[in-house]
């Protein structure tokens, strides 16, 4: 009998682990090991309301659980910030231009958020510290479901698409689709197109969508298994919005689950081609957007390998092959109105990063968004 | 040695209902003051007196000293209730397990049920720690004078307690027995061990014994307060401790995850 004796530890995790505890150590020094207790410790969740379902049931249900919508929580920050702008009506030209501050802002509810972030999404969360969970949806009478559970974080890169009403809106790695529902809330899609190149994983996608959107809903709904490196061929030039939620380390799954871990002996190969295939997408989606057009690309992972560098060669490849100009948005904004729910690196050279925390044990997600210039 | 006042001497009237000046003059002799005798009568106060006083006095002939027979009896009031010849085989048996006077007190102050335990589960709990654990006879009574209640404990509790130490934390006997790891609680012990691990400050020893990093020493791990464990070993947060403890807590929950609530992409 032997109950305490070497956990067995599979190779896949302990690879993950040591590449993390390398790589991760240099790049966040000493707030690693805060992170990696949080890789290896229980996630938390956010529940992504489903505006589909019967809204008031699921907002009663949630609110009884304590839960709050951490967006709509932020307006608050957005106030505060707005009224600080008033007071300081000597140069309220400062905050005006990102936030749009009216005259009297405590009367508006949302004082220009939606002109800031992708309108209408709701996301319930527990407040920091807070370690409840949430019991899993409901299908109400109609069959649908009344939240979607997921990384709070993961909605972040869909508000920051910035999505707004009549768009051409194109999801190049849909799959398994919390972030292609997320989209759905914003009701402002003209036309989504939501694709992976995996046709087992869009099969996963259409059934999520088909317990959480109505079929007339699901009409403005184009579901495609394309590579999405050759999207650009496809359809140059579109859309309004792209976000390219590329596959990547998985940094959590990575450390804590053997099955499908991009650590395997067998996928070195395609480990080491991430940037690559990350540099592909991100090109391929840019090339997808309209000029002035607006592109969010997204990964779950903490390497900086994946997202700056990523994001950087993009825009030098772009320039250089394609002479298209792309602007990298400041989302900094993200940082001050979130920051109670999340918590952020603050140190990132291009777009923003959440990191893991047990206070806040969401993430990681980085996200950065990208402006194609006319 | 007592040193009593003329004022204690004086048999105090509220002692007089026990009818029984010759016990009471025995207590003195043996150096009880008035104060303890009347403590130690209220201890199963229905015993008869010469039993009290038979097995007080054995007591005192294995080395106890008048206050740590008190203790004891309080804290054990079966005691009272031994025979002195079982008091006497026990405390054979326990200098066999080199027990010496000094920490005969020790034992009887903080683990009294030493003596009234069966026989049998002294051997058990013995026979674990020397012939599954393969601790050495002196270590076994170290073991024991420094942390009794591994006799009160469930064996397969202390039996899973050891294999965690040992092949988890890849900690040797000897630094097991020297660091008195056995007083502390399983519990507490897996939640600085796992926490450490988790922050990338513990490993558990590969089969030739080395680590990548530098562990803490055993001792220093169990023996630091809370609060110097979290800010000068972990190098982490009070808050961040906290919820971990509770994280920890849950996923020890063998079903905690079989409710659906972690049913997410
Ligand atoms: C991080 S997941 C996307 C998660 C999804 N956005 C969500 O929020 O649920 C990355 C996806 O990219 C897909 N993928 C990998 N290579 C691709 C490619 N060349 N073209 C399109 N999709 C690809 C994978 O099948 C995987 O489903």
């Amino acid at each position: 009998k032997k109950w305490a004796a070497t956990r067995p530890k599979l190779s896949a995790i302990r690879l993950a682990l040591q590449n993390f505890d390398i790589n991760y150590s240099v790049q966040f020094d000493s707030l690693w090991p805060s992170i990696r207790i949080s890789l290896l410790s229980e996630q938390k969740y956010g529940a992504l309301f489903n505006n589909f379902s019967n809204i008031q049931q699921v907002t009663q249900e949630l609110e009884h659980l304590n839960a709050v919508d951490f967006i709509w929580e932020s307006q608050k920050v957005v106030q505060d910030l707005a009224s600080t702008a008033a007071q300081q009506a000597s140069e309220p030209a400062m905050l005006t231009g990102t936030l749009a501050v009216s005259a009297e802002p405590q009367l508006q509810p949302l004082p220009c958020l939606s002109t800031l972030i992708s309108p209408n999404i709701k996301c319930y969360t527990f407040p920091k510290g807070d370690l409840s969970l949430f019991p899993p949806a409901r299908p109400d009478t109609l069959g649908i479901l009344g939240y979607y559970l997921l990384d709070a974080a993961s909605v972040l890169p869909v508000l920051a698409l910035n999505v707004q009403p009549g768009d051409l809106v194109l999801d190049l790695c849909a799959a398994p689709g919390g972030k292609t529902l997320a989209l759905l809330q914003t009701g402002c899609c003209r036309e989504l197109a939501a694709n992976d190149i995996s046709a087992s994983r869009t099969g996963r996608l259409n059934r999520v969508l088909r317990s959480y959107v109505p079929q007339n809903i699901c009409d403005i709904l184009r579901i495609t298994s394309w590579d999405g490196r050759k999207w650009r061929d496809l359809e140059a030039n579109t859309y309004d919005r792209v976000l390219v939620d590329v596959p990547c380390t998985n940094d959590r799954h990575s450390v804590l689950e053997e099955d499908n871990n991009m650590f395997k002996n067998m996928r070195k190969g395609e480990r080491q081609m991430l940037p690559m295939l990350q540099l592909e997408l991100l090109v391929s989606a840019i090339l997808s957007a309209k000029p002035g057009g607006e592109v969010v690309y997204s990964t779950c992972s903490l390497s900086q390998l994946q997202n700056e560098y990523v994001v950087e060669r993009a825009v030098e490849l772009l320039k250089i092959q394609y002479n298209i100009e792309v602007h990298v948005e400041d989302l900094s904004i993200f940082r001050r109105l979130f920051q109670g729910t999340f918590s952020f690196f603050p140190n990132c050279r291009l777009g923003e990063l959440v990191l893991p925390h047990l206070t806040a044990n969401f993430g990681p997600m980085y996200f950065c968004k990208l402006r194609r210039l006319e | 040695t007592v040193t009593s006042s003329p004022a204690e001497q004086q048999r105090p009237a509220n002692l007089s209902y026990l009818k029984l000046g010759k016990v009471l003059d025995s207590f003195l002799d043996m150096g009880f003051s008035h104060a303890e005798i009347k403590a130690l009568f209220s201890v199963q106060p229905k015993l008869l007196s010469h039993a009290r006083l038979a097995l007080v006095s054995e007591l005192l002939l294995l080395g106890l000293s008048t206050d740590a027979i008190l203790k004891a009896l309080q804290k054990s009031p079966e005691l009272l209730r031994m025979s002195p010849n079982h008091l006497k085989d026990r405390a054979d048996l326990l200098r066999k397990l080199s027990f010496k006077e000094g920490s005969l007190n020790h034992m009887a102050i903080h683990c009294p049920s030493i003596f009234t335990l069966p026989q049998s589960r002294i051997e058990a709990v013995k026979n674990l720690l020397t012939e599954k654990c393969l601790f050495s006879t002196q270590q076994l009574s170290k073991i024991l004078r420094t942390c009794p209640n591994v006799l009160l404990e469930d064996l397969d509790h202390l039996e899973y307690k050891f294999q965690f130490v040992y092949f988890r934390m890849g900690i040797k006997h000897r630094e097991i027995v020297n660091s008195a790891f056995f007083q502390k609680s399983l519990a507490e012990i897996k939640n600085r061990h796992i926490f450490l691990e988790r922050l990338g400050l513990y490993q558990t020893p590969d089969k030739k014994g080395q680590t990548q990093i530098v562990n803490p020493k055993l001792k220093s791990l169990i023996r630091a307060s809370e609060t110097d464990f979290v800010t000068k070993i972990a190098c982490s947060s009070v808050e961040e401790y906290e919820i971990f403890k509770k994280l920890l807590a849950r996923e020890e929950e063998p079903e905690w995850n079989k409710d659906g609530t972690l049913k997410v992409e």
